[in-house]
């Protein structure tokens, strides 16, 4: 469990996160959402520890704060930079990260190797970095964060710039980590991401906490009703419904009528509502 | 240690693996001290060895008309710079290396120089280091040169030659019995005389000088080495210099890339403490700075015969050196933002730090002002650390204030740049 209390986080007269409290539960894959510049890194970089809050605080399996670099052996961070290095090759910087959380000997192959195949990057093991590909690059950074089997991952926008293949991958890999009964942090642009992957998911603009629920619950708190799209001879015909079945069940003998579409509030219609239609910088 | 050792020698691999900076951190070093080395041969400890004119001391002895005659001779050659000066002073002044050599002209030079026919030649003494043959041969023709020149101008003039021929009537009617008869011939024709040498006082008494102009004593004085005895002595402490400045500026640089690849994030984000990244960093940079400056000395000293007067004070002063400029790698790497601004700050203050300390131009060829000036650069104190244990045979009482200066600059530089980073990524 990763417990945020009442944070709060300024950089000179920015705020850019105040005062959010939230729970993370274990064995969940938890999105965060927000607009560029909502607070979604700062608060990412105090539960790893990174950035310590003004005030509030946070606690990690009821260890302590992440400050601690003890308490930090139980996180696996893949930051949005691939933060990986160049000139050593996949199983070299497995190694070396492997290391530094601790592992020796057999128990570290043992854990190379499967961070390999977890990614499926064992053929390419010996290649230097700098050879890889956006998309095999993405997934050595996932298998890094991975490498000393941590409780806790934390995945930065960890699909940003791959393939479509690759992107199904890393979907893949952290599919089976919530099986295997990891608790995911999850921070995405990627509204879809969210929905496909996330138990939870909470939306943060300015610094707050705006909603926190499953994304189900979300869509019906804050989706509004849903849109049924009449298909005409002359055109297409717009009606709000809060019950569709019954509402196109009435709609059906209307003339020139050629058929139906019915358009259901999404995550992203909730994001909208929420964070508003302005650009941010 | 373990950690650190992790990441260190990660560090060390990456530079392994960058052939840039693997030329600059080990090659350029050594292009540096060889290519200073040849510029500089032979203008490193024999200064006036090369000059036009041998710059030389003449002491006086004699003190008589005929002996400042041959001063003068001397004073106006134009291979001869002389300076007249005790004996005490000359002797002194060759044995520091401040005068190629000296010129003693005895007493009784004038005497025998008047006594031709009847004595020994004149006794004139070179005083001369023995290691300087080719000076010290050059100087033995000139003196025979001017002595013969002086000899011929007795021959040419009539006053002068009659002089020497009553002196000698003189000095040979004084002799034991016998001599007046040949001498009264020799002077009443010298062709008869000349025929009839081996009846001559002079040959019998193992004095016939044969008309030697001089007779040249050679004494050597051996010289206290207060130079370096070669350029390559002069210019491979440098190259460890600019070795170490590359090694501090690429480490300085590798913890900026770290930063801006986001590698230091992910080391930052594990279980590490700031004393595992920054002390992992300082060995790696200590570890290439020592390797980098043990592979310059020794090339210097396989393939440029560099002598060392202690291999245990110049180790020494290279951990003290490599210790003190890991610190200022620290400072560095936290001054630029950027990989290009550390860069630039690094070799920009380096490079002015080495020129004013003796990194380009010889501590040794600066005028009084500039050598005053470089006491404020670290790359003075580290040449001369390392310099004092190769040719100045420093004493450990001499090499204590370097090593002092180069200990608290690095230990202050890497104080500051350690709290730099710690409030920099810690807020």
């Amino acid at each position: 469990m990763i417990a945020f209390e009442n944070i709060r986080k300024t950089y000179g007269k920015t705020i850019a996160v105040d005062g959010i409290s939230l729970t993370i539960t274990p064995h969940q894959v938890f999105g965060l959402l927000g607009p560029n510049g909502a607070g979604k890194t700062t608060l990412v970089n105090m539960a790893v520890g990174l950035a310590k809050p003004d005030s509030g605080s946070v606690n990690i399996s009821g260890l302590g704060s992440p400050r601690n670099p003890t308490v930090r052996l139980n996180i696996g961070v893949a930051p949005q930079t691939l933060s990986l290095y160049n000139d050593l090759s996949a199983e070299e910087n497995l190694e070396c990260f492997g290391r530094i959380y601790g592992l020796r000997g057999a128990q570290l192959q043992e854990r190379v190797a499967w961070s390999l195949d977890f990614v499926e990057l064992r053929e390419r093991k010996n290649d230097r970095v700098k050879k890889f590909s956006g998309g095999m690059k993405r997934r050595l950074n996932l298998a890094v964060a991975l490498v000393h089997n941590p409780e806790f991952l934390i995945l930065d926008e960890p699909t940003v710039g791959v393939d479509t293949q690759s992107r199904n991958a890393i979907f893949e890999n952290i599919e089976q980590l919530k099986k295997e009964g990891c608790t995911v942090i999850y921070t995405t642009h990627y509204i879809e991401e969210a929905e496909r992957l996330c138990d939870r998911v909470g939306i943060v603009d300015r610094g707050k906490l705006l909603a926190l629920d499953s994304v189900d619950a979300l869509i019906k708190q804050h989706g509004g009703n849903s849109t049924i799209v009449m298909e005409k001879a002359d055109g297409e015909q717009t009606v709000e419904t809060q019950n569709p079945i019954e509402d196109i069940l009435r709609l059906q003998n209307e003339p020139g009528l050629l058929g139906f579409r019915v358009l259901r509030p999404s995550l992203e219609t909730v994001f909208l509502s929420l964070t508003g239609r302005t650009l941010r910088d | 240690m373990n950690i650190i050792w992790t990441l260190a020698m990660k560090d060390l691999r990456i530079l392994l693996r960058d052939k840039a900076g693997f030329f600059f951190t080990f090659f350029y070093p050594m292009l540096v001290a060889v290519f200073m080395g040849v510029i500089f041969s032979g203008a490193g400890g024999d200064s006036g060895s090369h000059a036009s004119a041998l710059s030389i001391y003449v002491v006086d002895q004699d003190s008589t008309e005929i002996s400042q005659r041959f001063v003068d001779t001397l004073a106006h050659s134009e291979e001869l710079q002389i300076t007249p000066t005790r004996l005490e002073q000359a002797q002194e002044d060759v044995r520091l290396g401040k005068k190629a050599a000296y010129v003693l002209i005895k007493k009784g030079y004038s005497k025998a120089r008047e006594n031709m026919f009847t004595s020994a030649a004149p006794v004139v003494e070179i005083g001369i280091d023995p290691s300087r043959r080719p000076e010290a041969s050059l100087l033995t023709g000139l003196l025979l040169k001017y002595g013969a020149q002086d000899m011929q101008q007795v021959f040419s003039d009539r006053k002068q030659m009659r002089k020497q021929v009553q002196a000698s009537l003189q000095s040979a009617r004084e002799h034991p019995v016998g001599v007046s008869a040949n001498l009264e011939s020799f002077l009443s024709s010298l062709d008869s005389y000349l025929a009839d040498t081996t009846s001559s006082a002079s040959e019998r008494n193992g004095h016939w000088s044969g008309f030697e102009p001089l007779k040249i004593e050679e004494k050597e004085i051996s010289r206290q080495r207060i130079g370096p005895p070669s350029s390559f002595a002069v210019t491979f402490p440098q190259g460890v210099m600019w070795g170490i400045i590359a090694c501090t500026t690429t480490f300085a640089v590798s913890l900026v890339t770290e930063r801006r690849e986001g590698t230091l994030m992910r080391l930052l984000a594990a279980p590490l403490s700031s004393y595992h990244l920054l002390g992992s960093k300082a060995l790696a940079c200590f570890l290439t700075t020592i390797s980098v400056s043990f592979i310059v000395m020794l090339v210097g000293i396989l393939v440029f015969g560099i002598r060392v007067a202690s291999y245990f004070k110049l180790a020494l002063g290279l951990v003290v050196v490599a210790g003190s400029f890991v610190g200022v790698m620290m400072l560095l790497s936290v001054l630029g933002k950027t990989e290009r601004a550390t860069s630039g700050i690094g070799w920009g203050v380096l490079m002015v730090l080495a020129m004013i300390g003796g990194g380009m131009l010889p501590l040794f060829f600066m005028p009084d002002w500039l050598k005053a000036l470089s006491n404020i650069s670290p790359i003075k104190w580290g040449i001369l650390a390392l310099e004092g244990a190769i040719w100045r045979d420093f004493s450990f009482q001499e090499l204590l204030p370097p090593y002092l200066i180069l200990a608290a600059f690095g230990s202050v530089s890497f104080l500051v740049g350690a709290r730099l980073f710690r409030w920099s990524e810690h807020t």
